[in-house]
């Protein structure tokens, strides 16, 4: 604040003398920034020789129960990565997940972005309410869901349901084995609750940074609510939704808790991670574990960049 | 839907609290909005109010569809550490969220500072490199350190995962980037002519500036290591005295020779408290924290 009326000395100075365009020297700057680079060096070393050693190790013959026989594989691990038709389908899962859970939590949590960005009594409660989810402990979120909400006997679905239809009078309600008559819906339902409250916050951010003059100076000029929200208040969200969508990828596609715990892997819920576990810790192939893992990468490199596509080309479109 | 999509009449900016609605108009968009804002706080809620209400049952009233507890039992909650050693599990998550959180804190501050201050050739690389650890799979990684780890023998203790964030977080700092950006470059450059050294800057005249973001990398790595499943499995899923809480939630069921899903979901809310709890005292800085990853790429 004091700084807009008297500048302090120090800037007054250095406006004082004009050449030396940037500071100090260079070999200066350098000597005092040396001992902060490490950190980040180090860092960035740590964080990618895995990978690299993932690589090296996809090209290798390897498996623990069977040390002797290691050699250079070529791309063997690729190859059985891809006509395994257990590893294939898995691919297919990880996509179908992936995609179904991020779109879903994006529409929802843009609903409730919406909703939050109006002014009601008890806002701060109903954020407080959103955002537990978030915050339940991934495994115990997979355990409510499939104990306490999933159970076809004591579950709370098959109860409330029972509790409908004996309020019209009806018995026999329908009581549905949710997670072996719908496997995969119910590993993604979990899911979504869990990662809706994430994208909420994320597009409850967009929202309030919206030039607020603008929308009012549309809506004085006649502009309805749901053009103001197609023209202004959508394509500001753009980068919002882009940031959303690209980390709910980066961490569906990550999941593991909710297929380990939910199914088991089984019923054809075996996503990426999960079956990359398996090969590792079960069948101890450790060579073409690490070679599913490269196409993970790979993997979620292409859907995050063909999402972005998608969605920027759409969003163009509407701006013209 | 629809009902969320109609901007109800904004207020003139200055007033803050909503006016009572004064035609019918805007009384119907005012009941739609609330209703609405109730239901959805509800339908989040109601899984966890569950779990609450399940695991005061006794044993038997569990298994049955009723919602409403007909007697209370919260001698549940002693029973759960009766039943499981609960206190050693829930040193072992103590151990890797506290020492995990301390560390990437001593260790990705300063990276974070190179990261957002300091112009070098490769300094754009070095932000895609972050910027891809961050997007790396925890999966794709576990063979070289599983079996990296396994040849210094700390396979069976919780170092593995520990000793990374002593190493430096990507996705800390990346996070603690995105603060840093905000504070002017002035300051900085004032404390640097009146002698400090870099660090000096960093520890007095930045740090200080950013409280918000420090709490909020602090409480993201709390959060990510105490809710961690997959790593804890990997190195100590056969060595129970080194479970974290997370592993012995999902194995609670397992380890009785009837499941007991009163006790289940007393031990599943028993972890969960600690967290909403830790929410509620920071409730700021973690959405701030969301946030903020959004702000200036």
């Amino acid at each position: 604040m004091s700084l807009d009326t008297a500048p302090p000395p120090a800037r007054q100075q250095r406006r004082a003398t004009p050449p030396a365009p940037k500071g100090p020297s260079a070999a200066a700057r350098w000597a005092r920034r040396a001992p902060l680079l490490p950190a980040l060096i180090f860092t960035i070393i740590v964080t990618q020789l895995p990978f690299v050693a993932t690589l090296i190790i996809s090209v290798l013959r390897w498996n623990s129960l069977d040390p002797d026989n290691r050699g250079f594989a070529g791309f063997d691990n690729y190859a059985a990565v891809f006509t395994d038709a257990n590893l294939r389908s898995s691919i297919v899962t990880t996509v179908i997940l992936t995609v179904v859970v991020v779109v879903v939590c994006l529409v929802l949590g843009l609903g409730l972005a919406l909703l939050l960005d109006q002014k009601f009594r008890g806002r701060g409660l109903v954020r407080t309410m959103l955002i537990a989810p978030f915050l339940v402990v991934p495994v115990a979120a997979a355990l409510l869901w499939k104990h306490a909400l999933y159970n076809p006997e004591y579950g709370l679905f098959n109860g409330a349901i029972t509790w409908l239809w004996s309020l019209f009078g009806a018995d026999r309600p329908p009581q549905p084995e949710w997670i072996s008559d719908m496997p995969l819906v119910a590993v993604e339902a979990a899911l979504v609750w869990q990662w809706t409250p994430f994208m909420m916050l994320i597009l409850l951010a967009g929202l309030q940074s919206r030039p607020m003059d603008v929308v009012e100076a549309a809506r004085i000029d006649g502009a309805t609510p749901w053009q103001i929200f197609r023209y202004l208040t959508f394509p500001h969200l753009r980068q919002y939704l882009e940031l959303g969508g690209l980390l709910g990828s980066i961490y569906i596609v990550q999941n593991f808790d909710a297929v380990f715990t939910i199914t088991s892997g089984g019923l054809g819920t075996a996503n990426l991670p999960y079956t990359i576990y398996q090969t590792f810790y079960q069948a101890h192939d450790y060579g073409q574990a690490s070679a599913a893992g490269v196409v993970v990468v790979i993997g979620s490199l292409i859907i995050a960049n063909f999402a972005l596509r998608v969605v920027s080309s759409l969003l163009k479109d509407e701006v013209k | 839907m629809t009902a969320l999509l109609s901007e109800p009449p904004k207020v003139a900016p200055a007033t803050a609290v909503p006016r009572r609605p004064r035609n019918k108009r805007q009384l119907l968009d005012w009941i739609a909005v609330h209703s609405v804002a109730l239901a959805m706080g509800v339908i989040f809620t109601v899984p966890l109010v569950f779990v609450f209400l399940t695991s005061v049952m006794s044993d038997r009233q569990a298994l049955t569809s009723n919602m409403w507890p007909t007697e209370w039992h919260f001698e549940n909650f002693a029973l759960v550490f009766e039943k499981a050693p609960m206190l050693t599990y829930l040193g072992n998550s103590l151990l890797y969220s506290v020492v995990a959180t301390a560390g990437m804190l001593l260790s990705s501050v300063p990276a974070a500072y190179a990261l957002a201050r300091f112009r070098f050739r490769g300094s754009n690389a070095a932000f895609m490199l972050l910027i891809a650890a961050m997007m790396l799979p925890p999966q794709v990684v576990a063979v070289p350190l599983y079996s990296m780890w396994a040849s210094a023998g700390l396979t069976g203790t919780l170092w593995p995962l520990i000793v990374p964030y002593l190493l430096g977080d990507a996705f800390s700092i990346f996070l603690l980037r995105q603060f840093f950006l905000t504070i002017p470059e002035d300051y900085l450059d004032a404390a640097r002519i009146d002698g400090c050294n870099e660090f000096q800057i960093l520890y007095r005249v930045l740090l200080p500036m950013t409280r918000p973001g420090i709490a909020a990398a602090s409480l993201f790595t709390f959060l990510y290591t105490w809710n961690d499943y997959f790593g804890p499995l990997l190195y100590v899923g056969e060595r129970q005295d080194s479970w974290p809480l997370s592993i012995a939630l999902a194995s609670f069921r397992g380890m009785h020779r009837a499941t007991q899903w009163n006790l289940t979901m007393a031990a599943t809310t028993l972890v969960l408290i600690p967290v909403l709890v830790l929410f509620l005292f920071a409730q700021k800085s973690f959405v701030r924290g969301i946030t903020f990853t959004g702000v200036k790429g």
